[in-house]
């Protein structure tokens, strides 16, 4: 038992170096890395960059064009239509279509997600809001719902399940060909959006169904999932201009749209992307969106046409020059243990060999 | 084995007794905590913070397993060195083996009886108030610490048996910096996949006090 | 038959020696005393002797058995005291002998009460809560009752009044006798070892000074007393830390009187007044250790 003792001491000691000393050294030598703020302009067909590096603003494009700041205003009109609305210089018409700040504001939106968020341990408890209150605003529910062997939901002031409730939902999705129990259950549950659209789940079959509550009863719709996507991640968008339900991957890691009402699939023209893994950003208007896709230090930029979801540039960001500190613990630390992870709110010890 | 434990029992039963009070008196102010918010803002409230946000509501406990942990070390190997002690311990017709592996059994045992006696309450008063999604979430995440006093108590254990003050400064440096693994993380089942390999890690750690004990009976001082 | 064998102990603290191939045996039945002043190395032989401390040469054995691999059962036949009498003080006088009877299948509980009865403490009368002297007698009381066939005392004397000192030197010799047991002890008190033990090794800083049977040791040790007439260096060997005091000279020999007074004569002092006498222990130990 000593003898096991020491041995237990030494490998102790050697994680401990493992993890502390590269863990030191990164934290005395990290530089953060920033990146210029980037959109695509339908205007000038690329990329604006906003370069914020060496401590004055620079506004110009890929091509090398130097704007001033109205000038940049002017080729990402609709991400800026605020100030040029406050300038009185937004035009009437973009691309041909006529624009309004409402109809600007309607087809603007933001879209993040990131394995930080994906990767987390998420409670399988669901909020279920009721979609046409005939209200305004909208309303948390005061019972959250599980889909196990049936969807239950569960009253959270007594911590009892609501029998009726229960059956109705239960019954619907059954008499819709529901199998329990879901393997995936996507939306937002909250009250800051401008309407509901309930829950897209996945089942145990593998089949895609759309639930709502309108007027407290289910609504459940099974979606058709065109052959050869099988859905990995649902993102429910919900977004003001009410054109796609919600965004997906499927198990070769393409992304797409699924458009409301149509319930089409529509494919989005970017590489591979792994949301388990990697990060994904859209800023979108009415006719593009600007897709930021990061994969640990890659970054790169899509522009994709909002109507066919086509790309129309990218852009990747050359990778930063290593610092002369990282370099040298590339060397230093061939190998190394890790308990955080870039990707993962979760502690686990990893080896790094040759990684730095 | 029985005979140490009566000794150990004698030794610690005071402090025990009064670990297991103190610790259920947090759980319980945990609790009591948990009822008050639920009483001014509603059950709800407490179920959507949870759900969205990751709160758990006990993060009271967290250090107290440790702290219990390490001061049981204290306790029960504490007045053993005091006058090397100890000797006398191993000087008895059994092995160190046999000896000091009944004083960790025991102190060991009654930190875990401890631990599950302060799961087993906020179980049975979470199942009460909230899903069980939601507590597997809170005791799952809690465990991590009952886990982390476990080991506290084992380095305690081995720093204090330890014979030389170098390399007793030495082993609590490593003791601080492993127990710190436990909590690099305050989000709730960051430990889900790691739990097993830290419980098997604390486990195999009750072998560091018998390194401690060999260097002791090597004659190994400063 | 050997007890105890030790053959060439060497150790070091560090760089400093303790001693060197230190070498004896502890037949059956005898009670040996390992006399030294502090920082000899007394407490270090017995850590060797319990099994506490590597040594950096030489072996130990006990019953035949090298100490560092012993079986643990052997260990019920050797007793231990350890320096200062420490015992697991949060225990009461019957909790303790309930603890240390588990472990040894010969207990004597009625030695252990018969002892504890003198003490007039409450068996329920935790041990902290003692005076040192009768915790020497618990701790006493204990080994007695363990009934080993041997018995390994650190400095027993520690800390003890002269009462109590003799009171456990007299249960030690009486119990070792009538039974036959064995004892080796250390003491830098050498007040009652005289009445004590058989056999003596007398340490110095790094050697040892003699190692003989206290018999013959108080036979053929003098104290030596004389006047010197004039000036004169006393750099004879075979005198012991000789002291002079404005011209009176002290000094240990194992020459007898005769014998002296022709190396003194042979070496020309100019001495008067030689007088010769066997003394206690005690004297001799300070003769032979000097008294710095």
């Amino acid at each position: 038992m000593d003898k096991f003792g020491k041995c237990f001491f030494v490998f102790t000691l050697l994680v401990l170096l493992l993890w502390l000393v590269p863990w030191t050294y990164r934290f005395v030598t990290a530089r953060s890395v920033k990146y210029p703020f980037m959109l695509y302009s339908g205007l000038i067909d690329n990329f604006a960059v906003l370069d914020h590096t060496d401590g004055e603003t620079v506004y110009k494009d890929l091509a090398g064009n130097v704007y001033t700041e109205a000038q940049f205003d002017s080729i990402l009109p609709l991400f800026y239509y605020r100030q040029l609305i406050a300038e009185e210089r937004l035009p009437d018409t973009l691309q041909g279509i006529p624009v309004s700040p409402r109809t600007i504001q309607m087809g603007n939106f933001i879209f993040r997600t990131t394995p930080m968020t994906v990767n987390a341990h998420a409670v399988p408890l669901y909020f279920l809001l009721e979609s046409m209150s005939g209200r305004v605003d909208l309303e948390m529910p005061d019972d959250v719902f599980r889909v196990s062997r049936r969807m239950e939901f569960v009253d959270m002031a007594t911590n009892t399940v609501k029998e009726e409730k229960s059956r109705l939902f239960t019954d619907m999705l059954q008499k819709k060909g529901f199998v329990f129990p879901a393997r995936l259950v996507a939306g937002n549950p909250t009250t800051r959006k401008d309407y509901d659209e309930g829950y897209l789940m996945v089942d145990a079959a593998g089949k895609l169904f759309h639930v709502k509550q309108i007027k407290s009863r289910p609504y459940v719709r099974p979606i058709e999932v065109p052959e050869g996507i099988d859905i990995q991640h649902l993102f429910l968008t919900e977004f003001k201009d009410r054109k796609s339900l919600a965004f997906l991957t499927d198990s070769e890691n393409r992304f797409w749209v699924l458009r409301t009402k149509t319930y089409e699939f529509q494919r989005v023209e970017i590489p591979p992307f792994d949301p388990k893994t990697m990060s994904l950003s859209i800023v979108g208007n009415m006719f593009d969106w600007t897709v930021t896709l990061k994969d640990g230090a890659k970054e790169a930029l899509y522009a994709i046409d909002a109507y066919d979801c086509k790309c129309l540039a990218s852009y990747e960001r050359p990778v930063p020059k290593a610092s002369l500190a990282s370099s040298i613990g590339k060397y230093i630390f061939l190998v190394r243990m890790q308990f955080n992870s870039d990707i993962s709110p979760d502690i686990f010890p990893v080896l790094k060999v040759g990684q730095w | 084995m029985l005979v140490f434990f009566y000794k150990e029992w004698i030794k610690t039963r005071y402090f025990f007794l009064i670990a297991l009070v103190l610790s259920v008196l947090f759980c319980v102010y945990a609790m009591l905590n948990i009822n008050r918010v639920i009483e001014l803002k509603g059950a709800a409230h407490i179920w959507e913070v949870m759900l969205q946000r990751d709160a758990i509501f006990i993060h009271y406990l967290r250090f107290v397993p440790l702290l219990m942990g390490a001061v049981a070390g204290m306790m029960q190997f504490v007045p053993e060195m005091q006058q090397k002690r100890i000797k006398l311990t191993l000087h008895l017709p059994c092995s160190s083996l046999h000896s000091l592996g009944a004083m960790l059994l025991f102190g060991a045992g009654l930190l875990i009886l401890i631990s599950l006696v302060n799961l087993l309450l906020l179980d049975i008063f979470l199942l009460q108030h909230f899903a069980v999604e939601l507590v597997r979430r809170i005791i799952l995440t809690g465990i991590v610490w009952y886990v982390a006093g476990l080991a506290a108590y084992f380095f305690t254990a081995w720093i204090c048996l330890e014979p030389t003050w170098k390399m007793r400064v030495f082993a609590l440096l490593v003791a601080v910096a492993v127990l710190r693994i436990f909590f690099i993380s305050e989000t709730p089942e960051a430990y889900n996949a790691f739990l097993p390999l830290l419980v098997v890690y604390t486990l195999l750690a009750a072998s560091l006090p018998f390194w401690s004990v060999k260097r002791l009976k090597d004659g190994k001082q400063d | 038959m050997e007890m105890i064998t030790c053959r060439n102990l060497t150790h070091y603290y560090g760089k400093r020696l303790i001693y060197e191939n230190l070498s004896f045996d502890v037949p059956k039945g005898r009670i040996l005393g390992l006399l030294g002043k502090n920082g000899t190395g007394k407490t270090t032989t017995i850590n060797i002797l319990s099994g506490f401390l590597k040594p950096y040469a030489g072996e130990c054995r006990i019953f035949g058995e090298e100490v560092q691999s012993m079986k643990p059962t052997t260990r019920r036949e050797i007793g231990m005291l350890m320096e200062g009498h420490v015992q697991y003080t949060f225990m009461k006088i019957e909790q303790i002998e309930r603890f240390y009877a588990a472990f040894y299948p010969k207990w004597n509980r009625e030695v252990y009460y018969e002892l504890m009865k003198k003490l007039q403490v409450a068996p329920h009368q935790r041990i902290s809560r003692m005076s040192c002297g009768q915790r020497s007698q618990v701790a006493l009381g204990l080994i007695l009752a363990q009934n080993p066939e041997l018995l390994i005392l650190d400095d027993f004397s520690l800390g003890l009044d002269p009462g109590y000192r003799r009171l456990f030197v007299d249960y030690l010799r009486d119990f070792a006798k009538s039974e036959n047991k064995t004892v080796f002890l250390t003491s830098h008190i050498i007040q009652d070892m005289e009445r004590l033990i058989d056999d003596c090794i007398i340490m110095d800083y790094g050697r040892i000074l003699t190692q003989q049977p206290v018999n013959e040791l108080l036979g053929k040790y003098y104290h030596y007393t004389f006047s010197l007439t004039a000036e004169c260096t006393l750099d004879m060997q075979q005198l012991i830390h000789p002291s002079v005091i404005r011209n009176r000279v002290e000094a240990g020999s194992f020459l007898p009187p005769e014998e002296m007074r022709s190396l003194l004569e042979a070496h020309a002092v100019p001495f008067v007044d030689l007088q010769g006498n066997h003394v206690s222990l005690e004297d001799v130990f300070i003769g032979l250790t000097g008294k710095y």
